[in-house]
């Protein structure tokens, strides 16, 4: 989705913004623990107006199942889980100010910039129906709850560092030059990520880079991963051909002691 | 330092700490003679890995170190094959149903549950009456009185049974039903629990098909390899949750542990190790069932893997 960028001012160059990772590729392999990546980049604005900068980053989308603990005849029972759509595995938003300073909620919720504006519901939930004379309304079976529900997902990924929002993430070094870190925990999703970069004056959006951002297993991992994903009989065969000469192995070894 | 990314859990995990829980557990295994699963399970969900890779993991491990003790056990003439074909057989179809069953479970989102009031129920049983059996022996021993006339009577069910076979290391000539009836439900909690079953096999080969006490801890052990072999391959190759990383790192403390603990096993008296053994049953069994009856701190959880 193109963000509708504001028109450029009448006089001189429009206002740019530039940017770049320090790294494109993250490598998942057996000592992985996570990983920092920095973002800098730099604000061309010959007015120098007051510029504003937000990054947000998203990782591939994963559906999210989620349940709710409710007490059933003394006992804390799961709920019917429910499946959350078109949410990021991984998502950091970061800014210079706080977001609801930088731009009206209209523009944040258009470029699905902070957590309150990432666009995911449970369509399964969902039906359309008419309601009040007014047709083609979506009612959600959450009800009231919806909001609880989508809070909790949000809480919880923030909890294992999926999901993170900070308000002043991108630091402006030097006149015009700006950085920001993502911080990748171990549990992040492998995949293809994007880092948008938003220069905002005014409110509005003005300028705007994209930088892509790989995370993929190498190496042992990476084989293994796909050894048992692709030819998952043959790789629990040798799983526990491994695991079974590995005890009889040992029992020998022992025996001759 | 010596974090490990595991392939397949997709989590990061310290190495020389597995490896020591692997050997401790196995220490506990080789002692009691039983596989650990259910010990094992409880340890790795602590520790953050999910539930369907914890369980099918450990399904590889306990049959790792089931081999290096079964070995031992042949070698002394303690395994009573023909009991153990015939366990194993009910335990192979017991293992697909559970396979099935631990899948239908996971997109009903009821998984955790499950796996929870299987601890709650079958430890807390089990534990149990391990540990009043147990208390008793030792009380009628420090007494000094000897030990109650042995009920010798075998249950009469057990012989008015059809399909009589011979098992002459065990010195029976019963129906097969009960055996096979027996493999089948120790199969099902294998796949579901993550273990080996001993737990429940070794009493109930005591208590209810009254095979001699030498040879029932080998003959559990070489029906639980053939039960675990066969749920590890079909978690792996129906649900793709066999973590290879992790077995091999509980194996490696895992079967090292299991010897030890099969060499020490006999310095303890049988009814202090089964008390011993009653107690920790009983702990895991709380621990885990525990989380059903008090109010969560946070009350919803997201699931692995979307259904």
């Amino acid at each position: 989705m193109a963000p509708a960028l504001a028109p450029p001012p009448a006089d001189g160059n429009p206002p740019e913004v530039s940017a770049a990772l320090t790294t494109t590729t993250v490598q998942v392999t057996s000592g992985f623990r996570g990983a920092r990546i920095v973002l800098y980049g730099a604000v061309f604005d010959p007015r120098d107006r007051p510029s504003d900068v937000v990054v947000i980053v998203r990782g591939p989308d994963q559906p999210i199942r989620i349940a709710r603990k409710t007490r059933v005849g003394g006992l804390w029972i799961n709920s019917r889980p429910v499946v959350f759509q078109g949410a990021p595995g991984f998502y950091m938003a970061a800014s210079s100010r706080p977001l609801d300073q930088i731009a009206g909620f209209g523009v944040l919720r258009r470029l699905g910039a902070g957590i309150d504006h990432l666009a995911m519901n449970a369509p399964a939930e969902q039906r359309v129906e008419t309601r009040y004379g007014v047709r083609d309304m979506v009612v959600s079976r959450l009800g009231a709850d919806y909001l609880d529900w989508r809070r909790a997902v949000v809480r919880l990924k923030q909890r294992a560092h999926l999901y993170d929002a900070d308000d002043h993430g991108v630091t402006f070094v030097d006149k015009g030059l700006f950085k920001s870190e993502i911080d990748l925990p171990t549990e992040a999703p492998i995949g293809q990520y994007r880092a948008e970069i938003i220069l905002f004056q005014d409110g509005q959006p003005v300028s705007r880079r994209v930088r892509d951002l790989t995370v993929e297993k190498v190496g042992l991992e990476r084989a293994l991963y796909l050894f048992a994903h692709h030819w998952p009989w043959t790789y629990g065969f040798v799983s526990v051909g491994v695991a079974l000469a590995a005890g009889w192995g040992a029992s020998a070894a022992f025996r001759r002691r | 330092m010596f974090d490990l990314y595991l392939p397949i859990a997709e989590i990061s995990v310290n190495a020389p700490l597995l490896v020591a829980l692997g050997a401790a557990v196995g220490f506990i295994s080789g002692l009691f003679g039983i596989g650990g699963g259910f010990l094992m399970t409880p340890i790795l969900l602590l520790i953050g890995i999910p539930a369907p890779v914890a369980v099918a993991s450990l399904s590889s491990h306990v049959a790792a170190s089931s081999t290096s003790s079964v070995i031992s056990y042949s070698r002394a003439r303690a395994v009573d094959f023909r009991m153990g074909g015939v366990l194993a057989s009910g335990g192979a179809v017991g293992s697909f149903a559970g396979v099935e069953v631990f899948r239908w479970l996971r997109l009903l989102g009821q998984a955790d549950l499950a796996v929870s009031l299987c601890y709650l129920v079958f430890l807390g049983i089990i534990g149990g009456l391990m540990l009043v059996e147990s208390l008793g022996a030792i009380l009628r021993q420090r007494s000094g009185k000897g030990a109650p006339p042995r009920r010798d009577k075998r249950p009469p069910w057990l012989y008015g049974l059809p399909l009589k076979m011979r098992f002459p290391r065990s010195r029976l000539y019963i129906s097969i039903i009960p055996p096979l009836a027996l493999g089948v439900f120790v199969g099902m909690l294998s796949a579901i629990m993550g273990v080996g079953g001993g737990f429940i096999l070794v009493p109930a080969m005591v208590y209810i098909l009254r095979m001699p006490a030498g040879v029932v801890v080998g003959t559990s052990l070489f029906q639980i390899i053939i039960t675990t072999t066969l749920t590890s391959v079909l978690q792996a190759g129906r649900n793709q949750t066999v973590d290879i990383v992790l077995a091999t790192l509980l194996l490696i403390g895992g079967v090292i542990g299991a010897q030890a603990g099969a060499k020490a096993s006999s310095r303890f008296r049988a009814e202090e190790l089964r008390a011993i053994l009653a107690l920790i049953v009983l702990a895991v069994g709380i621990r885990m069932g525990i989380g059903l009856f008090l109010a969560p701190e946070e009350p919803f959880l997201l699931m692995a893997g979307a259904g």
